[in-house]
Parts: structure tokens; sequence; C-alpha cells
């Protein structure tokens, strides 16, 4: 069975509405046709008892819904979406992704730039913090690239920080598909810090959203679009999170879906890593490296090391021991100072050194170790 | 008749000589001033009616004309009151002409006919310096410390009649005090831990470098701060004088003394006002809080939140070590040479500036961040984090190196620049800076580096520079050269605003 043009452009619109919400979009497609559906929103049929109960609750709703319907028709919606290259698919067209269809909250519609065909191959999700630690950063990009390099579709959700150097890490490797899910409609890059991002997946593996073209990235549409992302995934790791974020959110998700979460374990007087660390304890398995999450897909870990030639000068001597505490933790001059006994001078050029050589990064007074993986950062 | 009686009045931090001349004559019973008087002398007439009255003295009941001289300056303020009074009785003939020979009267009447003291005494003592002064009780020791001749603290108008009309002798006063030793402040010894932010204490001490804390609530950002003075060496008399000048004109309770001989300290509120932060005001021009910390220290707490352009107006000071405030007739410079200390935390959500701690993306801190004007981001040779001193610390019972201690060093430290070339450390130029502060070859691999990383601006290298300077001054032994270890440590001592936070994303 395939949707007509006509039935996802009115849904496309429907989406579009002012407040809509997933739950919303549901209980008005429920049982009826598109049109239908389009009717009893815009105000044109009575309203059924669950509408007008839904009505008395959000006063404002029904007057929304009648000026969005005005602006907002079948025709100019996918006028719009033809515009920016979005593709709409609903759940009865043929390559709606398969892992959304038993989903207890599927999306109503799906807008789509790209190919979805990208999820036919094996999905992880990488999720994670949008201020992270520099190493939380290489780390994700480490996992991006390797699991890409085995094949891996890496799913996320393009924001700052792990979920863009994941994806940065992917699309460092020939031929990697990688997916987004955003809680935007997709004619607008958001972050715009990553709109390099935005366009290179779009171009090579797919960019998706439960939300039509003009809908701006409010605050509970993350959440929402979190869903989504665990539910295209095989198994999720959260890289990195404090105690409390949206990739928690996702790895909640994805639990109740059954689908299993890694986390990156952390230091545990980190505050970096107080979400991880949590994660594992209710029973998150533990990923220290992308090998497990491969075993754990059952893909062939045992490959040849690709052992990159590191052209910077090892440390010796004290500042070998400084750049261990830096792995530890990040670092300050004041820090490594107590921790190695030396005068503030001297760790102040230890670590000077150790930047002028390329192993560490400092930020704000920081200092943290730097991997290959850092360009992706 | 006519008298003509010697008398000062402010303007700024600078008293101005005036003549107080007064005529009674024939004519409609009146008091008139002319000589610009602004609302507060012209209500002196009232007071000194009363205060003469109160002292048994008559009032007279024809035209009395009084003039303030130079007459096109406004006058303002109640100093002149007791002047006014001495004119009127000398030109009515109550007390005799030739005893106020020699003398300058300053201060405020009373109804009561009681002296009052006013702002100000001290600066004005020092604009009559070839007369002898009479001012109020309150008033005697600074203008002990000031004065060159005699100075006669007067505490009633009766008194002083009975002085003038020769009929008693000046009123026994003790004197100057003998110089008090200062209650010591906050002590250094109260810090436990913050092992770099004592050491950039004491750095900006050594050096008067203006220093930027940067840390997350409760790490002991304002405690550091408030004991920058008490290691700081005392005033030289010089400026011990300039500052109780500043303080006196301010109205500022000044030490028992008389004298103030510690270098200030002044931690104006965010919510201040540009005016109470350089001062001005419609006529009398107070000095503001930048000219209250000359010679000393201006601690600005939550920087970020100071509204910006009061910050702005600091950035003259800054530069010229001087206010200058005008009005519409007048203008005047203030003097306000002082150390500015800031503090702020690193971001919106106080959390700190360590990795992954902090919830603010990056817009926001840089927002956070930019409240700060970069121009007056840059005047900070020193921006050190401070992070919450660790549990062992608290709980530890050792107690931190003493400001005594400190201060040994930063004087000695002071005595080394002083020596080599007669001035601070953050005053020298980039000239005086190749002679005073050659860099040795590891030093300057380290400034090149970052230097063509597009991280230090060529303002910023001078300023490293001069930090480095001060770093070498406080070790133990005499060194010519700027090594490595030193210029690292000074550059470490600038970073601790986020790069990616800054506009340009350089230390600059």
């Amino acid at each position: 069975m395939t949707s007509t043009a006509h039935e996802r452009a009115t849904i496309a619109a429907l989406a579009g509405f002012a407040d809509m919400t997933t739950a919303r979009l549901r209980s008005l497609r429920s049982g009826r046709t598109a049109d239908e559906a389009y009717a009893l929103a815009a105000g044109m049929v009575e309203p059924t008892a669950a509408l007008s109960h839904e009505f008395r609750r959000s006063p404002r709703l029904q007057d929304r819904w009648r000026r969005s319907a005005a602006s907002i028709t079948p025709s100019s919606m996918a006028a719009r979406c033809g515009d920016s290259g979005i593709e709409v698919v609903l759940p009865d067209d043929p390559h709606f992704p398969t892992p959304l269809h038993g989903d207890p909250r599927r999306p109503e519609v799906l807008f789509v730039r790209g190919s979805l065909d990208s999820l036919d191959a094996r999905r992880v999700g990488i999720v994670g913090t949008r201020n992270p630690t520099r190493r939380g950063a290489q780390t994700a990009a480490r996992f991006g690239h390797e699991l890409a390099a085995a094949g891996v579709c890496i799913v996320s959700g393009l924001a700052l920080g792990v979920d863009g150097a994941a994806h940065r890490g992917a699309l460092a490797v020939e031929g990697a598909r990688p997916v987004a899910v955003v809680a935007n409609g997709l004619d607008q890059p958001y972050p715009r810090r990553h709109a390099d991002l935005w366009a290179e997946i779009a171009e090579r593996g797919a960019l998706l959203s439960e939300w039509p073209p003009g809908v701006i990235p409010e605050p509970y549409r993350f959440p929402q679009r979190n869903r989504i992302l665990a539910a295209l995934s095989e198994l999720v790791v959260v890289i990195e999170s404090r105690e409390r974020g949206g990739s928690l959110i996702t790895a909640h998700e994805a639990a109740e879906r059954g689908i299993d979460v890694f986390a990156v374990p952390g230091s545990i007087d980190q505050r970096s890593s107080a979400g991880t660390n949590a994660l594992l304890e209710v029973g998150a398995a533990p990923a220290s490296s992308s090998d497990t999450l491969l075993v754990a897909l059952g893909l062939d870990h045992r490959r040849a090391r690709r052992t990159a030639f590191d052209s910077r000068p090892r440390p010796h001597g004290v500042e070998a021991d400084a750049l261990e505490r830096c792995t530890i933790r990040p670092q300050s001059v004041e820090s490594l100072s107590m921790e190695l006994s030396l005068d503030l001078a001297g760790a102040a050029m230890t670590l000077a050194r150790l930047e002028r050589s390329g192993w560490v990064a400092e930020s704000g007074g920081w200092f943290e170790p730097v991997d290959e993986y850092a360009r992706f950062v | 008749m006519f008298a003509s009686v010697p008398a000062a009045m402010l303007f700024g931090a600078r008293g101005h000589p005036v003549a107080v001349e007064v005529h009674v004559g024939k004519g409609m019973p009146g008091f008139h001033v002319v000589g610009l008087p602004d609302e507060s002398v012209r209500e002196a007439r009232d007071r000194v009616r009363a205060a003469v009255m109160s002292s048994g003295a008559t009032w007279p009941d024809t035209k009395i004309t009084v003039n303030l001289a130079p007459s096109q300056e406004r006058k303002s303020g109640s100093g002149l009151d007791l002047a006014i009074a001495v004119g009127v009785l000398a030109a009515s003939e109550q007390v005799p002409l030739d005893s106020l020979a020699t003398l300058a009267f300053l201060g405020e009447v009373g109804l009561d006919g009681s002296i009052r003291s006013i702002p100000g005494v001290a600066p004005m003592a020092g604009v009559l310096r070839e007369l002898d002064l009479v001012v109020p009780v309150g008033n005697a020791s600074e203008a002990w410390v000031v004065a060159s001749r005699r100075v006669h603290p007067v505490g009633h108008l009766r008194d002083l009649i009975a002085v003038l009309g020769h009929d008693a002798p000046w009123p026994e006063h003790d004197g100057p005090p003998a110089p008090v030793i200062d209650p010591p402040g906050p002590d250094l010894a109260d810090v436990v831990g913050q092992p770099m932010a004592r050491t950039a204490l004491e750095i900006a001490a050594a050096g008067r470098h203006h220093l930027l804390f940067v840390g997350p609530p409760g790490s002991g950002k304002t405690m550091l701060a408030a004991r920058l003075v008490s290691i700081l060496p005392e005033l030289s008399p010089d400026a011990s004088l300039e500052v109780t000048m500043v303080h006196s004109a301010a109205g500022l309770a000044l030490p028992p003394s008389g004298l103030v001989v510690r270098p200030p300290y002044r931690a104006p509120h965010h919510t201040s006002s540009e005016v109470s932060m350089v001062g001005g005001g419609s006529h009398s021009l107070r000095p503001g809080e930048a000219s209250l910390a000359h010679h000393g220290v201006l601690f600005l707490d939550e920087l970020p939140e100071f509204a910006s352009r009061v910050m702005d107006t600091l950035r003259q000071p800054l530069e010229d070590g001087a206010v200058r405030v005008s009005r519409a007739a007048l203008h005047t410079t203030i003097p306000a040479r002082f150390q500015l200390v800031a503090a702020m935390n690193p971001c919106p959500c106080g959390e700190g500036n360590a990795p992954g701690e902090c919830e603010c993306g990056d817009a926001r801190v840089r927002k956070y961040i930019g409240r700060v004007s970069g121009p007056l981001l840059d005047r900070f040779d020193l921006r050190v984090g401070v992070e919450r001193p660790t549990v062992d610390h608290l709980l530890g019972s050792e107690r931190g190196e003493s400001s005594v201690a400190v201060a040994l060093r930063v004087a000695a430290a002071r005595a080394r620049a002083d020596q080599r070339q007669g001035c601070v450390n953050a005053d020298l130029s980039s000239i005086e800076l190749d002679r005073h502060a050659p860099l040795d070859a590891g030093a300057l691999a380290v400034l090149r580096f970052e230097l063509e990383k597009g991280r230090l601006s060529a303002r910023g290298y001078h300023r490293i520079r001069r930090v480095a300077r001060t770093i070498a001054d406080l070790g133990p032994a005499v060194v010519d050269s700027i090594d490595e270890a030193t210029v690292s440590l000074a550059l470490e001592m600038r970073s601790s605003v986020r790069r990616h936070a800054t506009a340009d994303g350089r230390v600059a």
C-alpha cells in the first residue's frame, strides 16, 4: 500500500499546525482519512467528543488551528517541501523505516532529506551532552569513525558537542551514510553552527524529522525527537552526560524499547560523567571502545588495527606524568602542581610544553589530552 | 564698614581660595550674597544670622552685602558659613578687624552657634598655607596634617568671638594626635589552599597589575580581593597626602591621625551609577569611587553585572590616572590612580570553567562574558581562575601564609623594580621592557608559539612580559632575563577566560 501525494500533503500540512504534537496528530488520524483529519482540525466539521475535550483543556488551541488551516494548506505545504527537497513519508509507504512500524509512539509522518536506504545498514545511536569535555568529544568522534569504518550507520541528533563530533567522525569515512534525527523543520539548519554537517548528512545519508518545514526547534520537541533516534538504533551509546540531560532521555527511550544501552565510563568525581556512570549503575553496559559495540552487533571485530603513525614527540619524565594526569581528568596549573608537587611556574611550563608538542589543548585554564580525533571536535 | 575674610571652597578634590567680603552699610535691612553662590551658600544667611544671635552678638539691622571673590566661579556648600559670620561681626565692629589678620576660617555654623565639620578641610587647608586656620574641632586632625602654620580648632562661635575680641586665649587642644597603627585588616592567612589565586594576588601587589578573578560562587574571589590591600606597601608620604585630600573632599571618615597611610580599598556595588563611580554631581563635583580608590584598590564584584556605561567610564581614569569631570561651566581633574581588581563567574550558571562542568552553551557564555567590554577585559594583566577549595583544604587545620610574610616579598619585589626602572612593572613601556625584561631563548620560543598561533596580540605580548618581570622579581634571587617557566606562568595567569568565549578567540 502506498499513500497518495494528496494524502502526504494533507498530513504534512496538518503536522505543521500550531502546537501540533505527536499525540494530537495520532488521535486526529485514528481511523480517519487524511482529508477527514484535516477537516476536523481545521474546524470545518463539528469536533468529536475527544477533540472538544482537548480544546477545553487548551483553550486557545481551536483558534490557533483555525488560523493555521487558513495559512497552511496541503498544496502550499507540498510546494514548500518540494522547494526544500524534502520528501514526506507516511507509515503506509513501503520505505517508512521498519523499526518505527511497531513503535508504541510511532510518528504519523516523517520528513526526509537524503535517502532512507541509509537505515538498511546496522545502526548505532551515539548521543551525549552539548558541552562535553575534549575527551568526550574525541571519544564520540572516534566511535563514530570506527563504527562507520565497520559499515555501521551512525544515528545521532546533530546537536552541538557529542552528536556533532560523532557525525563528523563518521563522515570522515568514505561511503559512510549517517542518519540525523532533528527536532525542527528540515528547511532551517539547527544548530546553525552545524549547517555544514546538516548539508553533508542530507547529501550522503539522511536527515529525518517528524515536523514539516517552518517548525522551529522548541524545547519540548527535543525529547520527542529522542524517542525516534532511540527507536531507529539497534543499540545506543551515551558518550558523556551530566546528571540530567537529553541523552539520558534517549537512553531511557531505548531501554523501554528493549534496545541495549551502552555508556562510556568516566571518573566518579567528574560531573561530566555523572549521567553515564548513573546509567552503568542501573544496568547499562560499559563501552570502553568501539569494539565492544561491534561485538554487541555481532560484527567481527578482529580486523587489523590500523596503527596511525603519531608524529608527536613522545613526552618524557615529568611531562609524561603530566600527560597521564591530564588523561585521568582535565588539569589546571594549580591542580597539576598539587598532584605532582611542582611549583606553579614548573607546572605551567610542563603543560605549556605538552601543548606546544600537541599532546594537550587548553581552554579556560584547563588542559585536556588531544588524540587523532581532535580534528573532528 | 567692610571686612574681607579668607576662606576656601572645594571643587572636585581641590581647594580654591575664596575671599569673603562683607559690607555692612546704610540701606534697607537685608542680606545679599553675590559672587555666584548656589542655593546651599545662599542659605548661609539664615544659619549665620541665628548663630550670631545665639552667640550673644547682635545682627546688624542694616544692609549687608556679601561678595564671594573671585566672583566668576560658582560657590557651593556650607563651608563658607564661618567666614561669613566672622565677616559680618567684623564689618559691624563687634570684633576688631586687626584680630583677623593672618587667619582663615573654614566651617559650617549651626543655629546654636556651634561650628560643625565640613568635607574637604584637607584640600582647602592646602591652598591656605600662608595663614593660620580656624577649623571645626572634627576637622582638626586633617588640617594639622596639611597646614604649614598654626591650626585653631574651635567648637563654638561664642568662643571664637571671645578670642577675636582679645577676651580669651585660643581654646586648648591636644595638638596633632600621635600616629596610630591601623587595626590590621583581613589577613591572607584566612585563605586556605588556592595557591594559584594567592600567587596572583602577590604578583598583582608587587607589579601593581590589574587583576580579574574568574570562578564559581563560593570560590572565595571576594575574600581574596579584600586581602590585596593587606599585602600592599604603605603609601609614600606624597601619596598619603593625596589620598587624604581626596577622602577629605568626599567627606569620608579619616583615621584618627588625620592621614590615610594604608592603601584604600573600595568595593562599590554593581548597581553603582556613572557619577558614583567616577565622580561628578551638579556643583561640587564630588569624587567618585575611582578617586576614593586613588593609590589603592578598586574592587568590582560581579563585573558583568555592572552597567556597561559604568564600566566604560573607568577606561579613561585607567589610562590617565585621573578623572576629568566637566560640567557646563566647570571642569576639574580628580586623581584616580587605582589598581583594578574584579571578580566574575565563568559563565551564567556559575558552575565553572572546568571542562564538562557547566551547562551553558557557548553562545550563552560568550554573551555573558561579552557584557564586559573587550577594552576593559584587556586591561587585566592577570585573569586567574579560582576553584572552590577542596574538602581536604577546608577541613584541614592548616592556615595559609600570613599577609605579613607575603607583604615582605612584595616590598622586596617593588624595591627591585624601583631600583631598576623607577616605576612599578605594570607601568613599563614596551621599550623599557626590552631593556629591563629581556627574554631568554626558551621564553622567546613560548611567546613565538603563542603569537604564531594567533592566540596572543601585540598588546597581550607586552602584558605577559610585564607580568613575567614581576614573577621574576618575586623570586629569591635577582634575575636579569626572563626564562621559560616564568613566561609560562605569566601566560597561564591570563588564561581563565575561555578562549572560545572571547570575541576574537584571542588571549590578547
